[in-house]
């Protein structure tokens, strides 16, 4: 190609007539109005932005699924509140303070974890709280003193179950009951023999079941009281005396019956069990995170199958809106080329 | 400079100026799009119109604001052409459309003038762009939407048959 050729077709590069520049200027006097949103708005920004959406919400399920512990913990403080029925789990590893550990009076780990039970309410409580210690020789020593803790708080051992064999894992389960007004203390104390891996408590009302009892006691009195009267009277025909003498029996045994189950339930609100389990079993040190850890990888595992889900049943309308797409694009650049053949 | 940057300052520059800056670019390309004079003028004018309701979607980042109202100008044409091919189908017409105004420029050698005219639209166009307009390889292939390959494979058989036309009319 020769270069004059194309000098001359740059050299005579046509110019805009006045009319037409007049016509443009008029236009550029125009402020430009803000366009509305959705025709300022490019899709092709989805691609960007969907990601991020997808990211941020991949983050949020994690952060819930990491804080979701804490939200059942606080739902349980609210029931022992209200007096019902409360069963608080908190089966995780607990690194204790290196003063817990060594058994000093450090602030107890297990205090916070704890409701106290009511005063003046009757209830059943029961604890159980499961303890790492570091060799069979810290097992002993534990063992011994769980029994002297509950013995301090006036209580006693109900059952003791220990094995400390020369090699391997040591254990001993210790049944302690303690009065209920003392559990707190005592709980306290023992989480201070070992590492806490997990403590669970349960306290139940008996409150409405003594109320009951209480009353069903002076219903029985006031019958036996009059069935005394009527029998005292000595007009009665002597085969009435005998039914009534027979109702009497039964009156009284009954009171006695109904004084036992008050006395019994009584009993039951005074002492509180704590199921102690001591353990030379090492804890992996990462059980809390994995835990968390846990719970992200299960959220994500499910938004994976949701999203695999979404693609399997969307995935044959995409591609076809591909290939529609595909399609009109290549048939619309054909016509182009035609036009621009034609032209 | 960086891109924000380059946004921004293209953006502080006003419609009216960008329009006075290229409005010969536009024109020129048009001219030798559809072969008639009067026709691009309507064209630019149009093209103007629709690049002033489109200028706040206009990206600088993206491509220059020649290539952008070069783009704008090519749809502006082939929406003609479509039209008109539609409008001679409906009546029936055979023949082509008359040019009432077949000249490209001023100044340019009748020899050139008619092998220019013996192009097709797709030719002219990339000798506008890449001779006329002297935009580079990647802004023609941004203007007509194929790879810049393209483009330069283009340009070599458009020229080479200019080449043979002039000499033929020579």
């Amino acid at each position: 190609m020769s270069e004059r050729l194309l000098n001359e077709i740059r050299a005579t590069k046509p110019a805009a007539p006045p009319a037409l520049r007049e016509r443009v200027r008029a236009l550029g006097e125009l402020e430009p109005a803000r366009a509305p949103f959705l025709s300022r708005f490019e899709w092709r920004r989805l691609f960007l932005v969907v990601p991020v959406a997808a990211m941020a919400a991949v983050v949020a399920a994690g952060v819930i699924g990491v804080t979701r512990d804490d939200v059942v913990k606080g739902g349980g403080d609210e029931m022992a509140a209200s007096g019902g029925v409360v069963t608080t789990e908190t089966f995780k590893t607990e690194a204790a303070s290196p003063e817990a550990s060594r058994g000093f009076s450090a602030p107890p780990t297990a205090d916070s974890a704890v409701v106290p039970p009511v005063p003046g309410q009757l209830q059943r409580f029961e604890a159980e709280l499961r303890l790492r210690v570091d060799d069979v020789e810290a097992l002993s020593s534990a063992t011994k003193r769980a029994q002297r803790i509950a013995l301090q708080h006036g209580g006693g051992v109900a059952s003791l179950q220990y094995d400390a064999p020369a090699e391997g894992v040591g254990a001993a389960q210790i049944t302690l009951r303690v009065p209920t007004a003392r559990v707190q203390s005592a709980m306290v104390q023992l989480s201070q023999l070992g590492t806490i891996v997990g403590q669970r408590y349960g306290i139940e009302d008996l409150q409405v079941q003594a109320d009951t009892l209480q009353s069903q006691i002076e219903a029985a009195q006031r019958q036996v009281a009059q069935l005394v009267a009527r029998l005292e009277s000595t007009t009665l025909p002597a085969e009435e005396r005998v039914v009534l003498q027979s109702r009497l029996g039964a009156a009284r045994q009954k009171l006695a019956g109904l004084r036992e189950g008050l006395r019994g339930t009584n009993a039951e609100a005074r002492t509180a069990t704590i199921y102690l389990s001591l353990t030379t079993e090492e804890i992996p040190p990462a059980a809390e995170g994995g835990s968390r850890l846990d719970d992200v990888k299960d959220v994500l595992a499910w938004e994976g199958i949701a999203l695999l889900y979404a693609l399997i049943v969307g995935g044959p309308f995409l591609i076809l809106g591909l290939l529609i797409w595909l399609g009109f694009r290549f048939s619309r650049k054909r016509e182009e080329t035609r036009l621009l053949e034609q032209n | 400079m960086t891109l924000p940057a380059r946004r921004q300052s293209a953006l502080a520059v006003s419609f009216a100026a960008t329009a006075e800056e290229h409005l010969d670019d536009v024109y020129g390309y048009l001219v030798y799009l559809t072969r008639d004079r009067s026709l691009a003028e309507d064209l630019t004018a149009d093209t103007f119109e629709k690049a002033l309701r489109l200028w706040r979607r206009f990206d600088p980042a993206r491509a220059s604001a020649r290539t952008w109202l070069c783009q704008i100008a090519r749809t502006t044409a082939l929406d003609w052409f479509r039209s008109e091919e539609r409008r001679q189908q409906r009546e029936k017409r055979a023949a082509p459309p008359e040019h009432v105004d077949a000249a490209f420029a001023e100044g340019l050698s009748p020899q050139i003038e008619a092998a220019l005219a013996e192009l097709s639209a797709g030719e002219r166009e990339v000798i506008a762009l890449r001779v006329l307009l002297d935009l580079n390889g990647e802004e023609a292939a941004r203007v007509l939407g194929i790879s810049p390959t393209a483009v330069s494979t283009r340009l070599s058989r458009a020229l080479k048959k200019l080449e043979e036309k002039v000499s033929v009319n020579v």
